[in-house]
């Protein structure tokens, strides 16, 4: 019995140095990728690259998933507020959910499993078959190289994909309204328009994704980084990428949240 | 094997290393003047890629000295070490090619990346580089579409591309058909004598080291038990060089991993008197 107790203490022990050493790690290596963050200036080629990469190529998941949202909101928006009599109201729904919450969660879950998966697969392989200690030998750093390109294209990717996502939710929930349904197109826009606040809901909601840019990001490029350098290795890494942002955006959206609104 | 007033290319001095608490390099002992090409030779996890990882400042001993070139390696901060590095090449066990580029641009990537030459210039060099591996042809290849042969041909074009003035080959016969191999082996020896290149091999390849070394060293449990040239490894009565060189699996070298428990237990038949 004590025995037990005891083995599951020193487990307990275990897991709290490792997260702590983990953090550490992941905020040094942070603090390193800003230092070497210079091609971004001399060489955004390697930037846009990553951009093409990261962000171009989600633009087909992020733009669907966006029509379809919109088109759910749009279903459900006017299920419940034709109950209340203003069904003329699903606009500003519709943009409000849209803007705040959905889009930037949403497209910043799509991402990390779109692209932050993608980041951290391509550089745990590139560790495993030596290809960073290589670039390491010829005197090039790994870090300037390819972690920092990846981690800036994430943080200008993410955001421009969150509004794509919006502009297409709204227009899903307006082909779901207006076309589908019929309400007053007027009706539609002009609520939007009177409802959102540029700085509360707008930028707010760019803030948000600026700050889901950066953690998806660089847990995908530390989780790569740091991958053990084997298939089960690289394989493990992509999986805590794609759980650990998950959770991380939504406690972070939470606590973004109750600070904004 | 070096005159009195020649100074070693490479010095290293007492050099112990260990990952953690496991100890990999026990004071090791080295000198190998310029121009020469050294092969190390050792049983697998006895520390010889270790050793390269230590001279290409990949990691730091925890004692002693790296000196290359009378730069202290082990003492070197991070712009120092990309700067010594520039003069140096290394061709990994499998290559380590870049899998997103292409032959071209793999073997364009150190000088794009550490010189200023114009792109017309870089492109005669590739190709003058390619040539030398008898792979004219095969630039606009992508790394997926390469033999492993020519992979590490490729790999080998890209480590000399600086013309460096140390080469370091870690593992370069492993898992190679053997014409590949004597291509390779080839190019070893010509890129020696030709550029003058000091060159450090470490392999398990007896037959090719006595062929292309100068020197030979052989290493066991983090030291150098045994070294000398060709000729005296060959007609050498030491007994750690006598079993590496027939490739034996008795001798000093246990070739059996030091078991706990007695073999009658593993078939479970001693549980009776257990």
């Amino acid at each position: 019995m004590l025995e037990t107790l005891a083995t599951n203490l020193r487990h307990l022990g275990n897991w709290t140095i490792n997260v702590i050493w983990k953090m550490g790690f992941a905020t040094r290596f942070l603090w390193s990728i800003v230092l070497h963050s210079a091609p971004l200036i001399t060489r955004p080629g390697l930037v846009i690259r990553e951009i093409y990469f990261a962000g171009v190529l989600s633009l087909i998941i992020i733009m669907v998933s966006g029509l379809f949202v919109g088109m759910v909101l749009g279903l459900q928006g006017y299920t419940t507020l034709v109950r209340f009599g203003s069904a003329e109201a699903l606009g500003s729904l519709v943009a409000l959910s849209l803007l705040r919450e959905l889009g930037p969660v949403l497209a910043a879950l799509l991402f990390a499993s779109r692209s932050g998966s993608a980041m951290t697969a391509e550089i745990g392989l590139m560790k495993a078959t030596e290809q960073l200690d290589a670039m390491a030998v010829m005197a090039v750093d790994p870090i300037a190289r390819v972690i920092a390109p990846r981690f800036w294209a994430g943080i200008f990717s993410l955001p421009i994909l969150t509004a794509l996502f919006n502009v297409m939710g709204i227009f899903g929930g307006y082909y779901i309204g207006v076309i589908m349904i019929g309400l007053d197109e007027g009706a539609y826009w002009s609520q939007m328009q009177n409802a959102v606040d540029l700085h509360e809901d707008v930028f707010n909601g760019m803030i948000k994704s600026v700050f889901f840019g950066v953690a998806v990001t660089l847990i995908a490029v530390f989780e790569g980084y740091d991958a053990e350098p084997t298939a089960a290795g690289v394989s493990s890494a992509t999986t805590r990428t794609v759980v650990t942002s998950a959770l991380v955006i939504l406690a972070m959206d939470f606590v973004l949240t109750a600070f904004m609104f | 094997m070096m005159d009195a007033a020649e100074q070693p290319f490479i010095d290293i001095r007492k050099v112990a290393f260990a990952y953690g608490e496991r100890p990999i390099l026990k004071d090791i002992n080295l000198s190998i003047p310029k121009g020469k090409l050294i092969a190390i030779m050792g049983g697998s996890g006895c520390g010889k890629t270790t050793l390269l990882r230590l001279l290409s400042g990949q990691q730091q001993p925890q004692k002693g000295e790296v000196i290359v070139n009378g730069q202290h390696v082990e003492k070197m901060n991070h712009q120092e070490l990309f700067k010594f590095r520039r003069s140096m090449g290394m061709l990994f066990q499998f290559g380590a090619l870049f899998t997103d580029l292409s032959v071209f641009d793999n073997i364009a990537f150190p000088l794009r990346e550490n010189t200023h030459l114009p792109e017309d210039i870089i492109r005669d060099l590739v190709m003058m580089k390619l040539a030398a591996v008898g792979l004219r042809g095969t630039q606009d290849m992508k790394t997926a579409e390469l033999s492993g042969g020519m992979a590490r041909r490729v790999a080998l074009a890209r480590a000399m591309a600086l013309d460096p003035d140390l080469m370091l080959y870690d593992e370069p016969f492993t898992g190679l058909d053997p014409i590949s191999l004597g291509v390779i082996a080839h190019l070893i020896k010509k890129l020696n004598h030709a550029l003058g290149t000091t060159a450090i091999m470490v392999t398990h390849d007896i037959h090719h080291s006595l062929q292309l070394a100068d020197h030979v060293y052989f290493m066991a449990r983090g030291a150098i038990i045994a070294s000398g040239t060709p000729d005296e490894v060959l007609n050498s009565r030491d007994p750690w060089v006598q079993q590496f060189v027939k490739g034996a699996a008795d001798g000093p070298v246990q070739f059996a991993y030091p078991a706990t428990s007695s073999v009658a237990h593993d078939f479970g038949l001693s549980s009776h008197h257990a």
